[in-house]
């Protein structure tokens, strides 16, 4: 099979290394080759799909054209192949740098200018054209009521999150073109700070702070708690960088509406993760444990909603 | 309070994990000998699980569809937060320190 896809592969690229099959990745493979001295990655389809509103692999790849050409930081998209041995897959560059957030909480030090670069990324991400990805789904927080209808099963806590994000919905922002899954872990880092924002997949159209929020969702603080934008530093220099270049006027409190619903929607991910290995389509430990860690997410949520005096 | 994946649930992944992808490449014989053992055991557990009456979730079901239609009095988180967290006693205990 290794062979198979190295020979199609090098229809495309050239000669190329042997590819070397990346651990991870749910329900993507990701191949690392190297041609002509170039480090690549190949994102290959895996097995099932992770989430029903998943870009397929060639809307990922438009969508990270169009963020390259804009100039976010994202590794350099190479091709969009539609069969490589049986399956779709695109070839990007491999940036060098941590992905494992667990890691990068931990590096000593955290590169100080990281939460300022992650807004700056955002806020161009958040200015791509529209018109230019027009396939780019509309999608709300209502969509997580279905979502989680579709699971079946009761949970009283998700149940009050969406109760309290009903009752106190800020205005409406106009929708952008938002990354929908911006934090720590999807996003490569070194010494000198944010090298590349990755795993474009759940792209869409939507209010802009709720992707600005979702870095903060405790869960991507990987046990660093007390530094609340994603474990790796304060919250306010990020919201104040972003406003600045988006010219928004976001604060603290139209941010902890987000947070909220990041965690809702988090606690709502757990159960459809868990759903692919109890249906059967994704046999998985790794899927069917997610189904009982939710109860930390639906703890956070008790948390913050008791933070905003519901009793 | 009932919950996915159940208790035999989550054993049969782990059986399925052990039986499927470990066992494969073993190929220590006593290390094989002791995997096929610590199989069997699974399945003892399995069995015994299954013996257990299912849970009944009828009264989550109750105050998931209560609150739902905006039914929240005061002292329904308290109550919500006393379930969670006495289900991650169970599914994650460790957890509960980091607040």
């Amino acid at each position: 099979m290794i062979a198979d896809m190295r020979e199609a592969l090098e229809t495309v690229l050239g000669s190329i290394s042997e590819p070397v099959l990346l651990p991870g990745g749910a329900s993507k493979e990701a191949w690392a080759v190297d041609a002509d001295g170039e480090r690549l990655l190949v994102r290959r389809a895996g097995g099932g799909v992770i989430h029903r509103h998943t870009l397929s692999l060639r809307h990922e790849f438009e969508v990270l054209t169009a963020a390259h050409e804009a100039r976010v930081k994202v590794p350099r998209p190479v091709a969009y192949i539609e069969d490589l041995d049986g399956r779709e897959a695109f070839v990007m560059e491999r940036l060098e740098g941590e992905t494992i957030g667990r890691r990068i909480v931990r590096m000593d030090p955290v590169p100080d200018r990281l939460p300022v670069q992650m807004a700056e990324e955002l806020a161009k991400i958040h200015a791509l054209p529209q018109e230019r990805l027009p396939f780019l789904e509309d999608a709300s927080i209502d969509r997580l009521v279905v979502e989680l209808d579709e699971v079946g099963e009761p949970h009283p806590a998700i149940e009050l999150g969406l109760w309290w994000l009903r009752e106190n919905r800020p205005p409406r922002r106009e929708p952008v073109v938002v990354h929908g899954d911006f934090r720590i872990g999807n996003l490569v880092v070194d010494e000198s700070g944010l090298v590349g924002v990755l795993d474009w997949e759940f792209a869409h159209l939507d209010d802009p702070v709720r992707d600005l929020a979702f870095g903060v969702v405790r869960a991507w603080r990987f046990g660093a708690d007390t530094l609340r934008l994603g474990g790796i530093g304060a919250v306010e220099p990020y919201l104040e960088r972003y406003n600045e270049l988006t010219g928004f006027d976001v604060g603290l409190e139209e941010l902890d509406y987000w947070e909220v619903a990041g965690n809702v929607g988090w606690a709502i991910g757990c159960l459809t993760q868990a759903q692919r290995h109890l249906t059967g389509r994704d046999r998985s430990v790794e899927l069917a444990i997610l189904g009982r860690l939710g109860a930390e997410v639906e703890y956070e949520i008790c948390h913050l909603l008791e933070r905003q005096g519901v009793s | 309070m009932s919950e996915r994946p159940t208790a035999d649930e989550l054993a049969e992944a782990i059986e399925e994990f052990l039986a499927g992808e470990i066992l494969p490449t073993l190929d220590d014989h006593r290390a094989r000998f002791r995997m096929l053992v610590a199989l069997n055991a699974l399945g003892i557990v399995r069995r015994e699980l299954a013996k257990l009456p299912p849970e009944d979730d009828a009264a989550q079901r109750e105050v998931a569809a209560r609150i739902r239609t905006g039914d929240v009095p005061a002292g329904t988180l308290a109550r919500v937060k006393a379930d969670v967290t006495a289900r991650l006693q169970i599914d994650s205990p460790r957890y509960l320190d980091r607040y």
